[in-house]
Formats: structure tokens, C-alpha cells, sequence
């Protein structure tokens, strides 16, 4: 029976890592198995030897650093840039009608499509890959931030105004707090797609981070480094996400997600 | 006395749709008027109006006064703990030792002390309506607008709002227009009651109360006024 907080821990982290060893005695079975052609799946051995070899020449760490560099470049400025203009998208009608379609437009436009404009405007290296996770995150972000602040309740600006709360005031302490649970959660969003992001654009356009590990572990045949290197990020993505989850547990954003 | 409200002809209309048509209300210096009327009648625009967040498209306003309105609910900020909304509505020019033995002062008066640091998810409808109203006296203002405060809240929590309202007046005098559909709670509170007619609002009588508040449905002249009400209201 699933009952109280004491069977909450072992389960949330006993059962995941249950289907883990389920997944990896798969694997490993198939493989010993040899149901796959020579070449196309490495064995968990060879995957492990692959991540000592990494860690050994220390590459897998300087990619990780590259990868996490770039996404905070670029989340960090998409961020900065379209929470003003969603606050201004969401509280202002004009330019609401103005420019509400024109960010629903770029939104659906898949930053993979910008590549060979990234690479055309920006030459290689770390600015188009910036570039690209800017466009991949900014139109979210200012389309979620629009979407809360259009939202927040109109009582809570009668209160502001009889509270006499100036524009600033009104804008730190009652829009701001107000959206910030719907904020946190399109940031949440917004890191995983950058995370996807970042590796599609080394693939293409730098000579380091994960992207770049993979597709050169491809053109040299190390299926092993591939997979070494697709599980790096698929657990860095988790970690990422983690942090956004803590976010939430703050105390002034708490009550959007407890009500 | 000088009237603290007044309203001289007063219409607002929403395109299309007249709420508000032709009103004449005098409101004097810690008086308490309590407006009635049917569901969708426009008491609620009439707060609006009374706590300037809506202008009216006919005749004038006049206020002579700072107000503070008491929501039925979602006044309250979920983001702010009772303590912060308490000190939110202190007046701005005390000093931060006075602030803080207000604060406590009125936690104390609403019952709240224990609960000072909770946000209003984590309390119950009556305990934010203490909130609210915490908040809303703390300020220090002539006017109260109070609409439907206590609606939400079930039988027992609201008998007992009541009297907590009204004691908190009769510590601080303020003048109060509150809004309600409970005809009960109009003929309890008010020093007078103001019947509202259907969508557009006009005033369709005035009914006066006996003094002294709350006072209970045995009170002589109280089932009167009750019964007046809901003759004038189309309910007998």
C-alpha cells in the first residue's frame, strides 16, 4: 500500500532506478546476445570504458563546461530581454495587437531553421550557438510572461491603487509576485528546450561541447563516445530541471503551486 | 452633516449595456448605508465607482476621503504572508517601532497572531476575511466599501464577522457602504438600508434603521425593516 511521506522516498527514487537496472540488464543481455549488427550498439563495457577514457584526458568535462556556457549565455539574455517586453505584450492592449502574432509567428519557427543565417551572420564558434538558443527561448518566454500578465486578477490593481502604490511599486509588488509561479514554470520549459538546443547547434556550427562530442564520435565510428555522450546530457537536462523544480519551493512562489 | 459621499445623477454604462442609471445617494460622516438589490443589479459597479476605480459616464462623484474596499474574496495577495498584508495597509508615516505594535495590535484584534507568517492559501475563508479587514481598518481611512464580505462564508463564520465588524467600529468610527444580498445581514448592520432596483441600478427606497449595531432579528423594528425590504424587493 502507498500510504504516508516515509514509502514516498524509496519509491520516488527506488523505482526509477529499478526500471534503470531493468533497461541495463536489457541492454547488456542483447548485446551478449549479439542481436545486434557489428558496430551499431556498444555494449555497457564499452560505454564505460568510454566515460574512464573522458574522464581520464578530461574532454567530457571541458564539453560539459562549453554546452552549460553557452546555454547560460543565451537563456540568460533571452530571459533579461523577453520578460520586459511579455510584461509590456501582457498589460498594454496596443501593443498586445501589435505584437502578440508576430512573437506567436518566431515561436513556431524551430531555431534549427535559423541555422544557416546563425552561421552566415555569426561565423563559428560560440555566438551562433548563443544565438540560436536566444531565439529558441526568448518568443517562449515572452509569450508565457504575456499569457501571466495578462491574467492576473484586475482586483489585485484596485487593491494596489487604493493602497496608493505608484507604477513602479505596482509593477515590483503586484505583477511581478503575481506571475512569477507561471514565470518559474515557463523557465523550467524554457532550459529544457535550450538544453536541446545547444547540442543540435554544436553539432553544426563549434568544434566543442556535447553536440560536437557526439557528432565526432560518429564520424569516428565510437558509437561507444556517442552514448557516453547522449547520457551526459540526458542527466544534465534532469539536473537542470532539478533546479528549476527547487525554485518552486520558495516561499513568495510556493502558492501558485500548493493551491 | 456634510456628506462624506455623494452622488448627484450618477450612470455608468458599459458599452451597449446601462448598469447604472440616474443614482442620487448621500452618504454622511460614520454613517452605515448598506445597498441591496437583486443579483446583477450593479452593486458591485457602485463600489467600483464609490472607490474611484471606475468613472462614471453620467453625473458626479464626490469623496471626500480616502476608501478602502473589502473584497468577497481574491483581495488578498497569495504572495504575501497576514503579517505583510497587515503592514501594507498601515498608514505610511509611522515610524517602524509604532508599524510593528500596530501590526501586532491588529493581530491580535482579528485573532491572527498565531497565524501571522501563514499565506492565504493556507488559512480558512474567515481567517482571510479577518485578513482583509485587518488590513482594510488598519489604514486608517473615513470610507469602508465593503462588498459582499462575507458571502462566502458559512453561517456561523458570518454571524460572528458581523460582530466583529461592528465592534471594530464602534472602537473606530468609519463610513461604511456595504454591499450584500443577505437581508439579514442589512437589517443587523446598516443605520440605513438603500434598495436597489434591477439592472440599471436606481435607488428605489431608503429604509432607516433603528440605532445601535448589530442588533438581532428580535429588536423591535428590525423584522419591520426586514419585511419593508423584501416587499420593496418583490420577495413577499
Amino acid at each position: 500500500m502507498i500510504s504516508g511521506r516515509a514509502s514516498a522516498v524509496p519509491l520516488r527514487l527506488g523505482l526509477p532506478a529499478a526500471i534503470g537496472l531493468v533497461l541495463l540488464a536489457s541492454w547488456w543481455l542483447a548485446c551478449a546476445a549479439e542481436m545486434f549488427p557489428a558496430g551499431t550498439v556498444p555494449a555497457p563495457a564499452d560505454v564505460l570504458r568510454a566515460f574512464a577514457e573522458q574522464a581520464r584526458t578530461g574532454r567530457l568535462f571541458e564539453d560539459v563546461v562549453a554546452s552549460l556556457f553557452r546555454v547560460a549565455w543565451g537563456f540568460t539574455t533571452a530571459v533579461v530581454a523577453a520578460i520586459p517586453l511579455g510584461l509590456v505584450v501582457g498589460r498594454a492592449p496596443a501593443p498586445r495587437a501589435a505584437l502578440l502574432p508576430w512573437i506567436n509567428f518566431f515561436r513556431n519557427l524551430s531555431p534549427i531553421a535559423w541555422i544557416p543565417f546563425a552561421i552566415v551572420w555569426l561565423g563559428i564558434g560560440d555566438p551562433p550557438a548563443i544565438f540560436l538558443i536566444f531565439l529558441a527561448t526568448f518568443f517562449q518566454i515572452a509569450l508565457a510572461t504575456a499569457a501571466a500578465a495578462g491574467s492576473v486578477p484586475r482586483i489585485y490593481y484596485r487593491v494596489a491603487h487604493e493602497l496608493g502604490l505608484g507604477r513602479a511599486a505596482v509593477l515590483f509588488q503586484v505583477t511581478f509576485p503575481a506571475i512569477l509561479p507561471q514565470l518559474l514554470t515557463a523557465l523550467r520549459v524554457a532550459i529544457g528546450v535550450a538544453w536541446m538546443v545547444v547540442v543540435a547547434a554544436e553539432m553544426i556550427a563549434v568544434r566543442s561541447g556535447l553536440g560536437f562530442l557526439i557528432v565526432d564520435a560518429r564520424n569516428g565510428l565510437r558509437m561507444d563516445l556517442v552514448v557516453c555522450g547522449m547520457i551526459t546530457v540526458g542527466a544534465i537536462g534532469i539536473a537542470l530541471d532539478a533546479v528549476f523544480a527547487r525554485l518552486a519551493r520558495i516561499d513568495s512562489v510556493r502558492w501558485g503551486f500548493e493551491r | 452633516m456634510t456628506a462624506v459621499l455623494e452622488l448627484k445623477g450618477v450612470g455608468f454604462e458599459h458599452p451597449g449595456v446601462a448598469v447604472i442609471d440616474d443614482l442620487d445617494l448621500e452618504v454622511a460622516r460614520g454613517d452605515f448605508v448598506v445597498c441591496v438589490g437583486p443579483s446583477g443589479c450593479g452593486k458591485s459597479t457602485l463600489l467600483a465607482l464609490l472607490g474611484g476605480h471606475l468613472r462614471p459616464t453620467r453625473g458626479t462623484i464626490t469623496r471626500r476621503g480616502h476608501s478602502r474596499t473589502i473584497y468577497q474574496d481574491g483581495g488578498l495577495f497569495p504572495w504575501l504572508t497576514v503579517r505583510q498584508h497587515i503592514a501594507q495597509g498601515l498608514p505610511r508615516d509611522l515610524g517602524p517601532a509604532r508599524a510593528a505594535h500596530k501590526i501586532e495590535e491588529w493581530l491580535a484584534v482579528t485573532r491572527l497572531t498565531e497565524f501571522a507568517h501563514h499565506h492565504p492559501h493556507q488559512l480558512s475563508g474567515g481567517m482571510r476575511q479577518r485578513v482583509e479587514l485587518a488590513r482594510a481598518l488598519a489604514a486608517e481611512t473615513d470610507i469602508l466599501l465593503l462588498d459582499e464580505p462575507f458571502a462566502a462564508l458559512d453561517y456561523q463564520t458570518r454571524a460572528r464577522m458581523r460582530r466583529e465588524l461592528a465592534s471594530a467600529l464602534v472602537d473606530r468610527p468609519r463610513t461604511v457602504v456595504f454591499v450584500t444580498h443577505d437581508i439579514d445581514e442589512a437589517v443587523q448592520l446598516g443605520d440605513r438600508v438603500v434598495v436597489l432596483g434591477p439592472r440599471p441600478a436606481r435607488v428605489r427606497r431608503i429604509i432607516d434603521l433603528p440605532p445601535g449595531r448589530p442588533r438581532s432579528s428580535t429588536t423591535s423594528g428590525v423584522a419591520d425593516a426586514a419585511h419593508a425590504v423584501m416587499t420593496e424587493l418583490g420577495l413577499t
